[in-house]
């Protein structure tokens, strides 16, 4: 039996925030397409707007907050981002290693292994309440996320937290407030993460619909984390003409190849589920599939249109129940691919000593016209770059002109991790490689993790294309346009141009080396014991007398 | 055994022999050695700093510099940084130390030239402790010189040049200081050899006041020099700071990194004091019990300093050692050199050893280094507690058959 | 073996030495000691746990403090001058019989004139006759016709067979019961959050948002200081499946008109679509006859609506209800009832502040380890200075005196949850001595014999001197 009924909640908490009532927004979008190996990727992608909506100016956290409204717009994040003033906020979760070289750039630029957090706040009045300073408010971001996401975000502490200057640049606008300081940039990643379902059921409960209706009803945790390759994202921004927007990304890697020949796929094949119900309050909601070129196929249903080779399946009462189903006529033939990205970067660690290494980095640039990039390493404490003997070369001949600018920010052990940015210039048809030596720290017992032997994963390195300007390739697409034909319209066009501009390199393993954890009484028994010794001794030979004694006769 | 070499032959030879070694590539399988050179001398981060100084970034604001800005003052303006131009300069720097030795030497027996002057020198010039530490190019090997230097200015009754090398070596280490003491008595009376006659100290005790005024006027210079070399006073934490609370657990020959990489956090600021307080405890004693001849007060602080402070490299025995040649006459009285000498080849085969299996191969942990590490310092002790005794025991005369002498 | 003196032989006397001297051992023991006790200091610096005297007989004096809220009820328009005399017989005597409730209450009955039955002289200087302008001054007007409430006044018959009635009354208005299991624990800010609830949006009908900031400005202005947010929910279906009631008709699942009822414990439909979480806030349920898709919430539902959760809020504040033979004459609640809501959370938090201050002071005591910083001492004094200061502000204002009370609970928890205060419980003493041992054991026994053995010899020597000089 159902029934229509309405519930109201109301619900007391101890306090403390807010926003006006404003129209708001919801859009989403699944865009399915093949990889050349045969794998498909899936990212669907959910935005709510909440226009005419202002970031909170730090210099208002000391007073009470207007009241806070909403519909579509979650009420998690928003106490969130209202409580801590925060002006753009990031967070992804993934899970694996996205492959450039065989996938090309992801849809979703962002594929950092493990957490990754970044944001922009604006810095308060000097003399605020130290509880409102950026670092102050960036810690208890970290640990609010952590809660809302059931993450280790919170470990994300000052030890990995970093501020590099050039390879993240805002999405959206930063507001500038005439009282306010200047916005600051923190960003920090945790590369040994696990991502898995108690991560997704609180991102879904950010959703209007949840994973009841519309697309969001794919989101089933037991494909989705077993896909080859699969991570969530949050990102907030701002713009003045358009106000707040929050847009939920879920990107995977599925391999129809696993049990099987055929590269077919459908929704019931990749997800286990088809959409069975339109999400009432959404304003756009629409399927695209890249479809296959110069090869026969099949498709089910037919795409309501076809544009750029895409088809376009707008989700509606009288669409759903929906189940796309494509079919090959021709069997997948395995060839080798040539790369997807425009650079290939791979980086290691080299040397077998625990006390000191060689980090080397590899960056091939296939195309046939320079490219410059910006390389950033950010590494904990534990390992130190060695940075007069950064040594940069293509096919063994040394090119110290390649390298065009530096900044670097030097560890401090127990407390701060560094952050090298490098502007490399990448010849044609060529692979520079980058060398540079590193020292690893000797840890107190007391500051290794539980399972010492194992190491630390190092966060990857991100390489971030610069384009003629010297800036970073601007953000494109991603912003979803509120009007519902200019949607449409633009989706297109943000496919056709989306270019992601930042490249993540895998995590990497170093194993510090280890005290023996059982031995602290013992060694402050042997030194101490051996250093009361000496002393004693000493301290003898300064005060005894010396006597002269009759040898015994034997 | 007599050698009959002439000195200006040995010397010209032994340092040009050094140089040679120095200039084969076997520093680069050095520099990372942990037993030659500490964070705080080791030649990496001295290049490091020199590199992030050159380029603006301020070095004292990681944690890997941490030497005195002095060196930044020095390799930017003065030296170049090359791997053979450095060779040259460490080698130098020792073939100075073994001369301000010989020049000691001479000053203790009042003559102008012995017959031992060759062999002081081959004792320093060879002594493996730190003839590997300045192949390592560490820069303890300079530590040493300017002690070296110092001493020989004091015993050759230089007041201002011994002051100043010595309120450079206080620029370079903190833990130096303790050998201020000993200076100043020599530079007040006399570096001949009194040990067989221990008598009240002789020297002016009213000359010694403007001397240590002296001492701290030239470090105020030397720390306002380093500050306007660094922009700044980061350095003081960073360098003097760091021998005090060990930032940097890599470990080495002392006994202090192990210790605190297993403390416990709730005592290391307590141990931390304990041990820098233990340092300053021997200074008065000894220059007490050594008052008539100060010079040995300060050989025997050397070999404290070696032994116990919080970054040591072996170069700091290897002058201890070497300083023994200065004092013949305390030879017959000591009273175990052999079971002092075994321990020390022991500890000098167990720690290379037991450090490369420990983080080279793997296949060793790291209690094994620190076994190593105590029983080098047991051997530390053991030179210290013997030479300690034949200094005093020498003034009781030559042994005789049918008597013992004992401290009761 | 004894001593010899080395005659015969080479050897120089030992004793001879200069560094042998007697002088010169001592003065090396001496310096030993000197570096010694001159570290001290820094050692006691570097261990101490900063443990600052907390004021521990002031928290104890406070704790036998009991807070007393003047009530003064003034009876009007009554003929019998021994009125009053009586109704404070009869009110003393419930005070006698459950004196609990009436804890911190001193309930004086007057006359008209304002004159304190009971009062002493010295009650007469300080509480002026002109009383009833004062806000514990209670009017009550002997009127015909039913009980009527309204801000501090009460129009009750009052008559020498009704006094036992209106003394029933009176503790009921000003000791009213409350459910402590229902009210929502004290907090100086509440934060509201309304949430609308669709059972399934996708099902083709859903209220898509509601006015919600015109409904708390109409319904809810009057409570202010809450923070108050709002959200909509599409998809929130019922964790269990509703029992189908048989009302003789068919009903189909898309059957959308019938509503969601309530069954009481007897198993029939409730004519309230509302009920309360205990502590935690209060549900309405909405069963809309209407067709309606996606369009949102009528104004004239959002009334009703909210003019329930008021009630629910009062209910969840502990607002007490008027007794039931007592008709209002007020818009949301009278003064009888927010001054007896406010006395009872005065009196929770000082208890509370109390309860926690004493704690803190006997958990110092009794973990020696515990550290005690600048910031718990500062919260402690602050706390006791709030509650001081809201003992005198008790007989003049009840506003002032519950946010005395309510900083002062606040201060007294924040310095009971210090984290500083945790952070060296586990390195008990036993743990200490077993560090501190291996090195000073070993170094320091040397020392001491040493000392030990000079001071003796000292001692000797003098004593011979004295015996000699003799």
């Amino acid at each position: 039996m159902r029934k229509l009924r309405f519930l109201w909640a109301l619900c007391l908490l101890p306090a403390c925030l807010s926003h006006s009532f404003s129209g708001e927004t919801f859009t989403e979008e699944l865009f399915i397409r093949g990889l050349p190996d045969g794998k498909v990727a899936s990212r669907f992608e959910f935005s709510t707007h909440s226009h005419g909506a202002t970031p909170r100016n730090p210099q208002n956290l000391s007073v009470e907050d207007h009241s806070q409204h909403y519909t579509l717009f979650p009420l998690a994040l928003g106490q969130i981002l209202r409580e801590y003033a925060v002006t753009e906020l990031h967070l992804t979760l993934n899970a694996g290693k996205w492959n450039y070289d065989r996938w090309g750039y992801p849809d979703e630029p962002d594929v950092a292994a493990g957490a990754a957090l970044w944001a922009w706040m604006a810095e308060g009045s000097a003399g605020a309440n130290p509880r409102h300073s950026v670092d102050a408010r960036w810690r208890d971001l970290r640990n609010a996320l952590a809660g809302l996401f059931c993450a280790s975000i919170a470990s994300l502490d000052e030890q990995r937290t970093t501020s590099p200057a050039r390879a993240f640049t805002p999405f959206g606008a930063l507001p500038a407030w005439p009282q306010s300081g200047p916005h600051a940039f923190r960003h920090a990643s945790l590369p040994s993460e696990n991502v898995c379902t108690e991560n997704l059921t609180p991102f879904l409960k950010l959703l209007p619909c949840k994973s009841r209706s519309g697309l969001a009803h794919l989101l089933n945790p037991h494909r989705l984390f077993d896909a080859d390759w699969h991570g969530m994202g949050l990102h907030v921004s701002w713009r003045p003409e358009d106000g707040v927007q929050v847009r939920l990304t879920f990107q995977s890697v599925f391999d129809p190849l696993r049990s099987g020949t055929s590269r077919d796929w459908s929704f019931s094949s990749l997800f286990d589920r088809t959409v069975d119900q339109a999400c009432p309050v959404a304003a756009s909601s629409l399927v695209l599939v890249t479809l296959p070129v110069r090869e026969p196929y099949s498709i089910q249903p037919e795409p309501a249109s076809n544009a750029n080779n895409r088809g376009v399946f707008p989700i509606t009462e009288q669409t759903v129940p929906l189940d796309i189903s494509i079919h090959w006529l021709n069997p997948f033939q395995h060839a080798t691919i040539a790369a997807q990205a425009p650079l290939s970067v791979r980086r290691m660690l080299r040397g077998a000593a625990q006390s000191h290494g060689t980090l080397a980095v590899s960056i091939t640039n296939p195309g046939s016209a320079a490219v410059r990039v910006v390389y950033l390493e950010t590494l904990p404490w534990i390992v130190h770059l060695y940075l007069h003997t950064l040594e940069l070369s293509v096919d063994g001949i040394p090119r110290a002109d390649l390298l065009e600018d530096i900044s670097y920010i030097a560890p401090v052990p127990h407390e701060r991790a560094s952050t090298l940015e490098a502007i490399l210039a990448i010849p044609a048809n060529s692979t520079v490689s980058l060398r540079v030596g590193v020292g690893r720290a000797f840890l107190r017992y007391t500051e290794h993790p539980p399972d010492a032997q194992r190491g630390w994963e190092l966060p990857g390195a991100v390489v971030v294309l610069l384009d003629s300007e010297n800036k970073p390739q601007k953000p494109v697409g991603r912003w979803v346009s509120t009007n519902k034909e200019a949607a449409q319209r633009k989706q297109a066009q943000v496919l056709a141009q989306a270019q992601p501009r930042r490249i993540y390199t895998p995590a990497l393993l170093v194993d510090p080396a280890t005290p023996d954890f059982s031995m602290p009484y013992n060694v402050i028994i042997f030194t101490c014991s051996l250093v009361a010794f000496i002393f004693g001794s000493v301290f003898n030979g300064l005060t005894r007398r010396f006597v002269v004694l009759r040898a015994s006769p034997e | 055994m007599k050698l009959s070499l002439d000195f200006g032959v040995v010397f010209p030879v032994l340092v040009a022999g050094r140089l040679l070694v120095a200039l084969t590539n076997i520093s680069d399988a050095l520099k990372h050695d942990h037993q030659l050179s500490t964070p705080l001398t080791s030649y990496l981060n001295l290049q490091e700093g020199i590199y992030l100084f050159k380029n603006g970034i301020d070095p004292y604001s990681g944690g890997v510099f941490r030497h005195s800005p002095l060196f930044l003052a020095l390799f930017t303006t003065v030296l170049p940084t090359s791997r053979t131009v450095s060779s040259i300069v460490w080698t130098l720097s020792d073939a100075i130390g073994a001369w301000a030795l010989v020049q000691i030497w001479r000053a203790r027996q009042r003559v102008a030239q012995t017959s031992r002057d060759g062999l002081i020198a081959a004792i320093y010039l060879l002594n493996p402790y730190i003839f590997m530490s300045t192949l390592s190019l560490s820069t303890s090997p300079f530590e040493n010189t300017l002690a070296l230097v110092s001493f020989m200015f004091a015993t050759q009754g230089l007041v201002s040049p011994s002051l100043l090398a010595a309120a450079l070596l206080l620029q370079l280490s903190l833990s130096s200081i303790l050998l201020l003491a000993p200076l100043i008595m020599l530079l007040a009376s006399s570096p001949v050899s009194q040990l067989a006659s221990p008598r009240a100290f002789s020297g002016n005790g009213k000359k010694m006041a403007p001397l240590v005024a002296e001492f701290a006027a030239y470090t105020a210079v030397l720390t306002l020099a380093s500050a306007l070399v660094s922009g700044g006073w980061a350095w003081v934490p960073q360098t003097w700071g760091a021998s005090l609370t060990l930032p940097d657990l890599t470990p080495n020959c002392g006994l202090w990194w192990y210790f605190f990489t297993e403390m416990f956090d709730y005592f290391r600021p307590f141990f931390l004091m304990v041990f820098s307080i233990h340092l300053l405890i021997y200074i008065v004693p000894v220059c007490i019990k050594f008052q008539y001849d100060p010079l040995y007060a300060g050989f025997i602080l050397l070999g404290i300093l070696s032994s116990f402070k919080s970054y040591p490299t072996m170069a700091d025995q290897g002058l201890f050692l070497s300083m023994i040649a200065l004092f013949p006459e305390t030879y017959p009285y000591l009273r175990y050199p052999i079971v002092t000498t075994l321990l020390h080849l022991h500890a000098a085969l167990l720690m290379p050893l037991f450090h490369h299996l420990w983080l080279n191969q793997g296949t060793a942990n790291a209690n094994f280094f620190y076994a190593s590490t105590l029983v080098y310092a047991c051997a530390n002790g053991a030179a210290l507690t013997d030479c300690l005794w034949a200094g005093l025991r020498i003034a009781i005369g030559e042994p005789q058959e049918g008597f013992v002498v004992a401290q009761e | 073996m004894p001593h010899i003196h080395p005659d015969g032989t080479k050897l120089r006397d030992p004793s001879s030495l200069f560094y042998q001297s007697e002088y010169i051992r001592r003065l090396i023991i001496g310096s030993y000691w000197l570096v010694i006790i001159a570290a001290v200091p820094l050692w006691w610096h570097i261990t101490s746990i900063q443990r600052l005297s907390l004021p521990t007989s002031r928290v104890r004096a406070q704790a036998g403090n009991q807070l007393h809220f003047p009530v003064q009820i003034q009876l009007e328009g009554i003929q019998d001058a021994s009125l009053p005399a009586s109704l404070q017989r009869l009110v003393d005597d419930r005070i006698r019989r459950s004196p609990q409730a009436w804890k911190g209450l001193d309930v004086k009955v007057n006359d008209q004139n304002g004159v304190c039955v009971t009062a002493t002289t010295w009650e007469l200087l300080t509480h002026p006759p002109d009383a009833n302008k004062r806000l514990d001054s209670y009017t009550v007007r002997s009127t015909e016709g039913v009980p009527l409430a309204s801000e501090r006044h009460l129009a009750y018959p009052v008559r020498t067979e009704t006094l036992p009635m209106l003394a029933d009354t009176l503790s009921a208005l000003l000791v009213p019961p409350t459910d402590t299991h229902r009210v929502a624990p004290y907090s100086p800010r509440y934060r509201l959050a309304f949430t609308l609830l669709n059972e399934d949006a996708a099902a083709g009908r859903a209220i898509s948002g509601w006015d919600i900031s015109g409904a708390i400005a109409h319904s809810l202005s009057i409570l202010h200081n809450f923070t108050i947010e709002s959200q909509v929910q599409f998809h929130a279906p019922l964790a269990f499946s509703p029992l189908s009631l048989d009302h003789g008709y068919g009903l189909t699942p898309e059957d959308l008109t019938v509503p969601l009822l309530i069954l009481d414990s007897n198993g029939v439909p409730s004519s309230s679509d509302a009920f309360l979480l205990p502590q935690w806030g209060g549900i309405v349920i909405y069963s809309p006859t209407e067709q309606q898709h996606n369009v949102p919430l009528p104004p004239s539902a959002l009334n009703s609506v909210f003019s329930t959760f008021a009630s629910q809020l009062l209910g969840l504040l502990g607002v007490p209800n008027l007794p039931p033979d007592v008709h209002m004459n007020a818009p949301v609640l009278t003064g009888w009832q927010l001054d007896a809501l406010l006395r009872r959370r005065t009196l929770e938090n000082v208890q509370n502040a109390q309860d926690t201050l004493k704690s803190i002071v006997k958990l110092v005591d009794q973990i020696e380890n515990m550290p005690v910083g600048l910031d718990v001492k500062g919260d402690v004094q602050n706390s006791l200075t709030a509650l001081d200061q809201m003992y005198a502000s008790a007989s003049t204002s009840l506003n002032e005196t519950l946010h005395q009370s309510a900083d002062a609970l606040t201060l007294a928890s924040r310095a009971f949850f210090n984290p500083g205060m945790l952070a060296l419980l586990y390195f008990p003493a036993e743990h200490k001595y077993a560090v501190y041992t291996p090195l000073f054991a070993s170094a320091m026994i040397p020392l001491a014999a040493a000392a030990a053995k000079e001071i003796a010899a000292w001692r000797r020597q003098r004593r011979e001197a004295a015996q000699v000089v003799q």
